[in-house]
């Protein structure tokens, strides 16, 4: 059977500070070592300044992963050397002194797979290596410390996933559950890393390490995997060791035999005392997390929102943050229209109103301003606010306007901020409602159309034609209501 | 208990510090070490350790507050702007 | 002018405009000149120092507010960082390292207006009891100058014993700063962990380790741990003290306390002259109106193989930064592989910490934690548990600071585990984080003996009331310059 594991390394980059000094979290956009202090570089006589929100956030992780969280928590060295680590050794977590590490034994399920988290850790980032130079006789390696510090979540499963899918599913679910925290933007470079290891029926434990992105890991494993079954399949045995992962080629290379004479000689870091977490510091971090993913989707679909669409919705943390704004908004304008619901129907035609406004906002949300706002840049441009969104749900669910002409409104609105009345006169976008001006419409379409009048006499279906085509006349503007009411009036 | 030469040897380059021609400190290590036996005779196996705690409330707010002055001038530095290692094959 | 003069009495006199700090300042480097050539406390000098000087006595002059340590001349010990000056750990691995920034010490001290004037010798990253282990050679104890002035902090209290300074910090790991000041007839106080942030000193065993405040009388040295005390924000591990004044009530005797003898620490191995030194302070705090009691300490036996295990450890951790890629010495890295170029460059470390750091491999690693590292840190809680049990029944414990007399250069170079018997005394108030203090008692035969009074966290206050008390006992000779 094939046994997966992996150990993600999540970098906090919503927190400002470094882990142990006041350093930038997230370094990005920096010159090189231009965010760097004597901590982080580790210059003699430094001290370690442990971050308070570093701790709340990461303990925030562990507790929406289903981990148990430590009364006390504890920071251990990790020792080895190499030129990024400043200090040649690590601050990081384990629990050789019971489980004093940030969360442990937790668990996850991938579509109705269970994924047991063996622990969580939080930990130093070392710096960054660089090569320069054209060919291997002249290149230099250069050291950027910017990084060294950045406050990493060490996230290690057990090998319970059985194939890549399961990883892929649940490093997107992982990636969701970070963002929606608001700890980590994971689509960032570099913000989420991964080690995994990989065995076959019979096979020994390889660990793949140096992979910089999912999208890597999952190629990772798919070599591995192979290369594991074809060596099985000509009776080779499979040994245990540690492979890289080479970005350029592609494959996993065995690593030199180096890394086995490593003896980290983990001990306790004197410089950070245990840090005790009460109970009431629990409590108050559990009551400040933000609604989870699943429970949102919940949420959603008793609105009466299609599963499809709460899916998609309840997992876009940049939408369902803005839908949520929306729907707060819009029940201000709810109440100002109803008045406070105060009696069992009152609250009923409220929530009927309420639940109008979520499906409305949600279709438009999924359908067409996911579409219109697909990248950062774009949403940073975006004037819509969740008023203006409020607003066009108003106007179509008082047939003011179409669905139809909805999609330039929004665009307008994204593009300008300007207020949906604006809009709707510079485009001449009101719903024609006029039983006149419709009823001279659709005399036009019925002299012009009489195969079709004919066809619809006999099948009461192909009228949707011919609303089609009043609408066509209206440039999308006819109320359909109205106009399927009429058209059936004059045929008959 | 005697640690041996080879052992000793070993260690010194897992520290990564060059014994060469530095023999004569195996002697005096391993005799260093040995005095640490006495650790066996202290009966204290079952000792819980004591270790120092802090509350939560200690610790550092997360605030972003840059160093102000250009410290890689301050440190060995390639073209002002990186520290240099060596190869790293 | 009067060189020996106390620190508490200069700043009076200088806020009188007895003298100015310019002109003390001045003699002292005379001072230093005409001495250090032989007992070579410094390793660098303030050589703004005077300039500084005069600054203080314009503020002065122009009546603008001054601090505490008005003008106060004080030695730094070379493993603490002071901002712009050379800070080398006597090491040629820092041979060219200037430190950034300060340790919150210095900057607490450069706050109250003190004056620093050097950087004392010391034995390489503080690993040693003699300073022979200086990479530019040892200091001499100005006493007898055959003889080690003790260490580590050796320069620190030579440079205070020898009117080199009035006051010196230094730092002590497992005896580093009584021991010395022992051995130089100075005081020299351990503080309890955490009340002395140690932000800015380069750490060698960084669990157990304080900066201390040395200096010629008790007074000074209360006085000094006021000025360097207290919670610090860059430091994790220290304590809030509320602002105590260690110098209230320093007068206030100890009569009626209870003083316990740790009699592993008066037993065998302890010379016959400090053992009567020993009997004969005891009998001063009798007389005092204190009650004195013998008390074992099962564990102290074990304590300096502990004490040992647990440094090297911490200190093969502390020292792997030295790899000479980002500051240290000029050795060019073209034609070298990373691994052969650091562990080539780490050949620059001297013999002792070459042989510590290999032990702080060996003792803590996979297949030998068990039997080392573990069970020191097991001997030090169960040490920490008898020293509490004993601090339910006795006020103060007191033994010698160091078991024997000082020794001449060279004497104790041999033999390593003789060495490690030197921190017999010392180490224990480390391990369990107890506040210590060295307090000079007796000149035999040109040879200072010191005595050690160990009290219970944050009771400096009472350490000193106990420490004066002894003080006000003895009548020393002067320092035969």
């Amino acid at each position: 059977m094939t046994k997966i594991g992996l150990e993600i390394h999540c970098q906090l980059t919503k927190l400002e500070s470094k882990l142990f000094c006041s350093c930038k979290a997230d370094y990005r956009g920096f010159e090189p070592n231009t965010n760097i202090c004597p901590v982080c570089v580790g210059l003699p006589g430094s001290l370690p300044r442990l971050n308070k929100k570093a701790i709340e956030k990461a303990t925030v992780i562990a507790m929406a992963l289903n981990c148990q969280t430590p009364q006390k928590i504890a920071f251990f060295r990790k020792n080895y050397f190499y030129p990024d680590l400043p200090k040649n050794f690590q601050i990081t977590q384990l629990n050789i002194y019971g489980p004093t590490s940030i969360g442990q034994e937790g668990k996850i399920s991938v579509e109705g797979k269970e994924i047991q988290i063996r622990r969580i850790q939080l930990e130093e980032d070392p710096g960054r290596l660089i090569y320069e130079g054209s060919s291997e006789r002249t290149q230099i390696t250069l050291v950027d410390y910017n990084r060294a510090g950045t406050p990493l979540v060490e996230i290690v499963t057990e090998p319970d996933f059985e194939n890549p899918k399961q990883v892929r599913l649940f490093l997107n679910i992982l990636s969701d559950l970070l963002e929606n925290l608001g700890v980590s933007d994971p689509s960032l470079e570099g913000a989420m890393r991964a080690d995994a290891n990989v065995s076959i029926e019979g096979g020994s434990k390889v660990e793949i390490k140096n992979i910089n992105s999912f999208y890597d890991l999952e190629k990772a494993l798919h070599f591995e995997l192979t290369r594991q079954q074809s060596l099985a399949e000509r009776k080779i045995e499979i040994i245990q060791e540690t492979r890289h992962w080479d970005d350029k080629r592609k494959i996993t290379i065995s690593a030199r035999s180096k890394e086995e004479e490593e003896d980290y000689r983990y001990f306790l870091e004197g410089d950070i005392p245990w840090v005790k977490i009460d109970s009431k510091t629990v409590e108050r971090l559990k009551e400040g997390m933000p609604e989870s993913i699943s429970s949102k989707k919940i949420r959603y679909e008793n609105y009466g929102i299609p599963t499809q669409v709460a899916d998609i919705l309840s997992s876009e943390k940049y939408f369902s943050d803005f839908f949520q704004k929306y729907l707060d908004y819009s029940n201000l304008v709810i109440n100002k229209k109803l008045g406070v619901p105060n009696n069992f129907n009152e609250i009923e035609e409220f929530d009927k109103k309420y639940h109008s406004f979520a499906k409305e906002g949600a279709n438009i949300i999924t359908t067409d301003l996911m579409g219109l706002l697909d990248n950062k840049e774009k949403r940073n441009a975006s004037k819509l606010t969740a008023e203006h969104l409020s607003d066009l749900v108003n106007a179509i669910l008082e047939n003011k306007i179409t669905r139809h002409s909805s999609k330039t409104v929004l665009q307008t609105m994204v593009k300008t901020g300007k207020p949906i009345s604006e809009i709707i006169s510079e485009f001449a976008l009101e719903q024609v409602s006029d039983d006149a001006i419709l009823s001279t419409m659709i005399d036009e379409v019925i002299k012009e159309e009489s195969k079709a009048v004919e066809e619809a006499k006999l099948n009461p279906e192909a009228i949707n034609y011919l609303v089609g085509k009043v609408m066509k006349k209206t440039k999308g503007q006819a109320d359909p209501t109205l106009t399927l009411n009429l058209l059936k009036k004059k045929i008959s | 208990m005697l640690v041996s030469k080879e052992e000793i040897e070993h260690v010194a380059k897992l520290m990564r510090i060059d014994l060469d021609d530095h023999t004569v400190h195996i002697d005096r290590v391993q005799k260093m070490i040995e005095y640490f036996d006495i650790l066996d005779k202290a009966g204290t196996e079952s000792e819980e350790l004591i270790i120092n705690e802090q509350p939560l409330e200690n610790l550092r707010e997360d605030k972003y507050e840059p160093y102000g002055d250009k410290l890689i001038d301050k440190l060995k530095h390639y073209k002002e702007k990186f520290v240099r290692a060596p190869k790293m094959v | 002018m009067n060189l020996g003069i106390s620190a508490l009495d200069y700043i009076e006199a200088i806020k009188n405009g007895e003298f100015t700090v310019e002109e003390f300042v001045s003699e002292t480097f005379d001072q230093i000149k005409k001495v250090d050539g032989k007992l070579h406390a410094y390793l660098s000098l303030n050589d703004k120092a005077l300039d500084q000087a005069k600054e203080l006595d314009k503020k002065r002059k122009a009546k603008e507010k001054i601090g505490s340590c008005m003008g106060m001349p004080i030695a730094i010990k070379d493993n603490i960082c002071v901002k712009g000056a050379k800070t080398t750990c006597a090491s040629k691995m820092l041979e060219k390292y200037t430190a950034p920034f300060d340790a919150t010490v210095i900057a607490r001290l450069r706050k109250q207006d003190a004056l620093f004037i050097g950087k004392t010798n010391l034995d390489e990253f503080a690993m040693g009891t003699t300073t022979e282990f200086s990479v530019y050679g040892p200091s001499k104890n100005p006493w007898n100058q055959e003889y080690v002035p003790g260490g580590s902090s050796g320069g620190s209290a030579v440079a205070v014993s020898a009117l080199e300074s009035v006051v010196s910090l230094g730092s002590d790991t497992g005896g580093s700063v009584r021991n010395p000041a022992s051995f130089c007839s100075i005081v020299g106080l351990k503080p309890t962990y955490g009340l002395v942030s140690r932000y800015g000193l380069i750490s060698y065993a960084n669990s157990i380790e304080q900066i201390g405040p040395m200096a010629r009388t008790v007074k000074d040295t209360a006085f000094l741990l006021n000025v360097i005390s207290g919670i610090d924000p860059n430091d994790n591990t220290t304590i809030d003290n509320h602002g105590e004044d260690y110098l209230k009530n320093i007068d206030s005797g100890i009569d009626g306390k209870k003083i316990g003898i740790i009699s592993e620490m008066v037993g065998k191995g302890t010379d016959n002259t400090v053992s009567s030194a020993t009997k004969k302070a005891l009998a001063k705090f009798e007389d005092l109106g204190a009650k004195c009691e013998e008390i074992p300490i099962d564990m102290v036996d074990y304590s300096v193989a502990s004490y040992y295990t647990i440094t090297s450890t911490e200190a093969g951790s502390n020292l792997a930064r030295y790899d000479n890629l980002r500051y240290g010495f000029d050795f060019d890295l073209e034609g070298y592989e990373f691994n052969s170029y650091i562990s080539k460059a780490r050949r620059s470390f001297g013999p002792e910490v070459t042989r510590r750091l290999i032990i702080g491999g060996f003792v803590p690693s996979a297949g030998h934690a068990g039997k080392y590292f573990l069970k020191a840190l097991k001997v030090k809680s169960r040490l920490t548990k008898e020293i509490n049990a004993a601090f339910k029944k006795v006020d103060f414990l007191v033994a010698p600071t160091v078991p024997i007399l000082p020794f001449k250069f060279g004497e104790k170079l041999d033999d390593p585990v003789a060495m490690f018997l030197i921190d017999f005394n010392t180490v224990t108030a480390n391990l369990t984080g107890k506040p210590a203090i060295s307090v000079p008692f007796e000149i035999s035969n040109g040879l200072p003996i010191g005595i050690q009074i160990i009290a219970d966290s944050m009771q400096e206050k009472s350490l000193f009331q106990a420490a004066y008390a002894l003080e006000s006992t003895t009548n020393l000779p002067k320092v035969p310059l």
